[in-house]
C-alpha cells in the first residue's frame, strides 16, 4: 500500500494536474466542435439538451469551448514560467559571479523592468506584436524574468564565499565546471520553487491579455477571450458570463495552492512581491 | 535621513528614464508605417516625405527620444488619434477617478488585511489560522476581472441591491451616498488579491512578534491579551507599511480590468479605449503615467519605511 507523506501537497498537485489532463483530453471530452456555432441555440443556459454548460452569444457550446480553451490558456501561463525560470537564473547567476560592472548593469536593468506594473509592462511589450500565443508568452516572459533573476541572484550571492566553492576554486574547477556542479544544485531547487509560485500568476495574466484584445485572435477559444465575448450577456443571461471567469477563478486557486505548499516545503518565507 | 531620501531620489532617476524608455519604444517599434496609415499605398512619394517631416519621422530614433521626452516633461504628451484632443487633457480627469477608486479599495485592503492577518497569528494552531489562511490564498488567486464579473452576476443582475457600472446614477439625488454605493462592486474587486498578500505577510509579522520574548515579557508583567496584541501590532507595522505601499501600487495597476467591466471613467478605463482603438499615443501617454507614479508610490513607502524604522536608513 502506498502512504501519501505529504497529504496538502499532494492534493493541491492533483487540483493543479486535473486542468491540464482536461486540455490534453479535449478531444475525446468535447461534445462538440467548439467553432461551430447554431444561431438558432444561442445563449442556452447551463443544463440545456446537449449542451451540459449552455451556449455562448454565437451558439458554440460552452463546454467544448471551455475544454479546448485550455490548450493555449495553460500554455501561455507554463511557457513563459518556464522560459523566466531559465533566463532568471541565467541572468541571476551570472550577475552574482561576475565583477562589479556586469552585476550593476544587470540589476539596473532588472530595476526598470521591476518598477514597471506587471500588467502594463505586459500590454507595452504585447502591444509591439501581432497578437497571438507568441507575443502574449513572449510578454509574460519578459514581466516575470526579473523577479526569478532577484531570487536567483540572492541565492547565489548568498553561497559566493562558502568554502566548498573555495575548495572547488582552488583545487583547479573552472567557472562553467563551478556553476554546473556546485552552484546549479542549490540555486536551481530555489528558482523552481519560487518560479512555481508564479504559475498561477501568469494564467491570470495570460488570460487578461486576451481579454484586452492582446492574446489569441478569435474564433480560437481562450478563457480570457471567452470572458470578453462573453460579456454583453452579463444582464441577460449571468451565469453564462460568469462561467470562464469562474474557471479562471478555479485554475489559479489550485496553481496558486500547490505553489505555496512547496514553499512551504522548501522552508522558504519568501512571498512573491506581486 | 536626508541624505538616504537623496540617495533613493537620485536612484529612482535612472528607473524613470528606463521606464520612459521602454513607454516611448512601444510606439517607435510599432509594427506598420504611420505614413502609409495616414495616406494610404498609393499616396505620392513627395506627399509622404512631408509628412514624414511634419511628424518629425525622417529623423533618428535617440533624437526623436530626446524630442518626446522634453515635450512629456512639459506636460506635452502629444494628440490622441481616436479623439484628436490632447492627451493630457484626457489623462488629468480620469487620474482623479482613478485615484478616488484606489482610495476606496486601499481602505479595504488595509481593513481586511489587518482583521484577517490577526485572526490567522492569535492562536499559531488553531482553526482560525487555517480559516485565515485559505481566505487569504482564495483572495491572492481571485483575478480582478473574474471577481468583477461574479460580483456584478450576483449583487447587480440576480439580486440587484448594487449598480453595475459608473460613477453615479443618472436620474437621482446623487451626493456622497451614491458615490459610495457605485464604488462598492468595483472597490472590492479590486481589493482583494492585494488584500490576501497583505494578510499573509501581517500574519507572519504579527505571528514572529507575539511568539518573541517582548511578548513573553509583556504577558509575565501581567498585561491581558488586549494590551499584548496592541503592543505586538505596534512592532509588527514596519511589514504592514512595507507590503501595504506595494499593494497601493499594486492597485494603480489593477484597475485596468476593474474600470472597464464597471464603466469607472478612470485611466485603466481610458488605457482600455485606447488599446481598442490602437491609439497609441493615449497608450503610451497612460502609461507613462500609471508607471510614474507606481515608481512615486514606492519611493514613499521607502521614505515612510526609514522614518519609522532608522535601520533601514544605512
Amino acid at each position: 500500500m502506498v502512504t501519501i507523506r505529504h497529504p496538502r501537497t499532494a492534493l493541491a498537485a492533483t487540483a493543479a494536474l486535473l486542468p491540464v489532463l482536461l486540455a490534453l483530453a479535449a478531444p475525446l471530452l468535447a461534445p462538440a466542435d467548439p467553432d461551430a456555432g447554431h444561431l438558432a441555440d444561442r445563449l442556452l443556459d447551463p443544463g440545456a439538451p446537449g449542451h451540459p454548460l449552455g451556449t455562448d452569444g454565437q451558439g458554440r457550446d460552452l463546454l467544448s469551448r471551455l475544454l479546448w480553451a485550455a490548450r493555449p490558456s495553460l500554455t501561455a501561463g507554463l511557457l513563459p514560467v518556464a522560459v523566466a525560470a531559465l533566463a532568471g537564473a541565467l541572468i541571476g547567476i551570472t550577475a552574482a559571479l561576475t565583477g562589479r560592472a556586469t552585476e550593476q548593469a544587470l540589476l539596473r536593468t532588472l530595476d526598470v523592468l521591476y518598477a514597471f506594473p506587471g500588467v502594463l509592462l505586459a500590454i507595452a511589450v504585447a502591444t509591439l506584436l501581432t497578437p497571438g500565443l507568441g507575443a502574449t508568452v513572449l510578454a509574460l516572459s519578459v514581466v516575470l524574468t526579473p523577479a526569478v533573476a532577484r531570487v536567483a541572484f540572492t541565492e547565489t550571492r548568498r553561497i559566493r564565499t562558502a568554502e566548498y566553492l573555495e575548495a572547488a576554486t582552488v583545487s583547479g574547477a573552472t567557472r562553467t565546471t563551478l556553476v554546473l556542479r556546485q552552484v546549479l544544485p542549490v540555486v536551481a531547487p530555489v528558482v523552481l520553487v519560487y518560479a512555481s509560485s508564479l504559475v498561477g500568476l501568469a494564467i491570470v495574466y495570460a488570460a487578461g491579455l486576451s481579454f484586452l484584445g492582446l492574446g489569441v485572435p478569435p474564433p480560437t477559444p481562450e478563457w480570457g477571450a471567452m470572458l470578453d465575448e462573453l460579456r454583453p450577456a452579463l444582464f441577460t443571461h449571468p451565469w453564462l458570463a460568469a462561467l470562464p471567469a469562474l474557471v479562471i477563478l478555479a485554475v489559479s486557486v489550485a496553481f496558486n495552492a500547490l505553489g505555496e505548499t512547496l514553499r512551504g516545503r522548501l522552508g522558504e518565507g519568501t512571498e512573491a512581491p506581486r | 535621513m536626508t541624505r538616504f531620501l537623496l540617495r533613493r531620489l537620485l536612484l529612482a532617476v535612472p528607473t524613470l528614464l528606463g521606464v520612459s524608455a521602454v513607454v516611448f519604444a512601444t510606439v517607435a517599434l510599432v509594427p506598420g508605417d504611420p505614413v502609409t496609415a495616414f495616406l494610404g499605398p498609393g499616396a505620392p512619394a513627395e506627399a509622404r516625405q512631408a509628412l514624414a517631416e511634419r511628424i518629425g519621422l525622417d529623423r533618428p530614433l535617440p533624437v526623436r527620444y530626446l524630442d518626446w521626452l522634453g515635450h512629456a516633461l512639459t506636460g506635452d504628451l502629444g494628440t490622441s488619434t481616436s479623439t484628436q484632443r490632447p492627451v493630457a487633457a484626457l489623462l488629468l480627469p480620469a487620474l482623479g477617478q482613478t485615484l478616488t477608486l484606489t482610495a476606496a479599495a486601499f481602505a479595504l485592503v488595509l481593513l481586511g488585511g489587518v482583521l484577517l492577518g490577526t485572526l490567522g497569528a492569535l492562536r499559531p494552531h488553531g482553526w482560525t489560522k487555517r480559516l485565515s489562511g485559505a481566505a487569504a490564498t482564495l483572495a491572492v488567486s481571485a483575478p480582478q476581472y473574474s471577481v468583477a464579473l461574479l460580483l456584478t452576476a450576483v449583487f447587480a443582475v440576480h439580486w440587484r441591491l448594487l449598480p453595475a457600472g459608473g460613477t453615479h446614477d443618472a436620474f437621482g439625488a446623487g451626493g456622497a451616498g451614491d458615490l459610495l454605493r457605485h464604488l462598492v462592486l468595483p472597490a472590492t474587486a479590486a481589493a482583494l488579491v492585494p488584500l490576501g498578500l497583505t494578510a499573509k505577510v501581517h500574519r507572519a509579522a504579527l505571528s514572529t512578534v507575539l511568539g518573541s520574548e517582548l511578548a513573553d515579557g509583556l504577558r509575565a508583567r501581567g498585561l491581558g491579551r488586549a494590551a499584548v496584541l496592541r503592543h505586538c501590532a505596534h512592532n509588527a507595522s514596519p511589514a504592514l507599511l512595507t507590503i501595504g505601499g506595494l499593494q497601493l501600487a499594486y492597485l494603480l495597476e489593477g484597475v485596468v480590468f476593474v474600470e472597464t467591466l464597471y464603466a469607472w471613467p478612470g485611466l485603466g478605463r481610458l488605457l482600455y479605449d485606447a488599446l481598442t482603438a490602437r491609439d497609441l499615443p493615449l497608450v503610451q501617454g497612460g502609461v507613462l503615467l500609471v508607471a510614474t507614479a507606481f515608481v512615486g508610490v514606492n519611493l514613499l513607502v521607502d521614505a515612510a519605511h526609514a522614518a519609522i524604522d532608522p535601520r533601514v536608513r544605512s
